[in-house]
């Protein structure tokens, strides 16, 4: 099931415009302590390779900045 | 108006059939919700044409399937569009409501509703007004013309414009969890507007899977007017893909998502 939720969520980010490379699922055992290391590393390695979302910074200002552009509001 | 549905009504409850019909009343020129349970107020029946074709709708599955919980065993009736039939079914497949002891009284919706709507079923099983109109596209296809981050953009400009009324949740006839996730603080935190960016509609949408029968109640609830409606019709596109299923369609039918039996296919 879970397997199946993820892909469902995968498509998801895709449409809303999110790569779905930034979703990842493993199944690791409490026993395999390198498997758990190398799977985080790679996974890291591929975030930071993606960089940080492409968010339009135009929808991001701050309230702050808002009202003392606007200080009747 | 609507004369066979008033006739049918009648008798319904004249003959004792029914113990309350469900339906629109208009009284005093606003149109809102009433549970018919003698024949004296029938000719107030509205199937919801206020200004236009059926632009006032109300979610009488949720009204009925807690009228339901309270009264099990009783019959009732309910006057049922295309996707209040849908909803009818999913909320038997998900067992919060048993059919036996419901009358449904369909009506098929006009052309212009139809189109208002974008409806992919705008009819149910059987009718007594209205007649058969073509299906459109189910899938969100202006949506998906857009590239990726366009979409990012977009959506990202929607789901800013969230004052976390919860309205989409409240009015969803398949919402019926007692527990809900977006009230948990782990998955969104107390206090904030807008709520956390993109996990709020995500987890909504995610929740949706197998549910959404596309009724488009939330987005005409939605006092922000985000696209609501895009996002869950992208969830049932994706279910239908990937798992060949519709909620709603199938009598008994919970989603394959749901099912305990099958073994997970490889991602």
């Amino acid at each position: 099931m879970t397997a199946q939720r993820v892909a469902v969520l995968r498509d998801l980010l895709e449409f809303v415009g999110i790569e779905g490379e930034r979703l990842n699922l493993v199944w690791v055992s409490s026993a395999e302590g390198p498997r758990f290391a190398n799977e985080m590393t790679e996974f890291t390695e591929k975030i930071r390779s993606l960089g940080p979302l492409n968010w339009n910074y135009q929808w991001a200002v701050p309230d702050s900045e808002l009202r003392a552009a606007n200080p009747s509001k | 108006m609507y004369h066979a549905i008033k006739e049918r009504v009648t008798e319904l409850l004249s003959t004792g059939e029914v113990k309350g019909f469900l339906a629109l009343k208009k009284d005093n020129g606003h149109i809102k919700p009433h549970l018919y349970v003698s024949p004296d107020e029938i000719d107030q029946l509205s199937i919801g044409d206020g200004e236009t074709a059926g632009d006032a709708r109300y979610p009488l599955t949720k009204i009925l399937t807690m009228l339901l919980q309270n009264h099990s065993g009783e019959p009732f009736g309910i006057l049922a569009r295309g996707c209040d039939q849908r909803a009818l079914r999913a909320l038997a497949a998900w067992n919060q409501i048993s059919l036996e002891q419901v009358v449904v009284i369909g009506v098929a919706c006009s052309e212009e509703l139809a189109r208002a709507c974008n409806c992919g079923l705008p009819y149910p099983d059987e009718w007594l007004e209205g007649e058969q109109i073509e299906p459109k596209d189910p899938r969100p296809v202006e949506w998906e013309a857009k590239s990726p981050l366009q979409r990012l953009d977009l959506w990202r400009a929607e789901f800013e414009k969230c004052i976390k009324c919860y309205g989409c949740r409240n009015i969803c006839p398949m919402c019926f969890c007692k527990e809900c996730s977006l009230e948990s603080e782990d998955v969104v935190t107390k206090g904030e507007i807008p709520p956390d960016l993109p996990m709020f509609h995500l987890v909504r949408a995610l929740h949706m899977i197998g549910r959404c029968v596309d009724c488009g109640l939330c987005e005409e609830a939605c006092p922000a007017s985000i696209p609501l409606r895009a996002l869950y019709k992208k969830v049932n596109d994706i279910v239908e893909t990937r798992f060949q299923f519709r909620a709603g369609i199938e009598q008994t039918e919970q989603s394959p998502l749901h099912k305990i039996a099958e073994p997970p296919a490889a991602i």
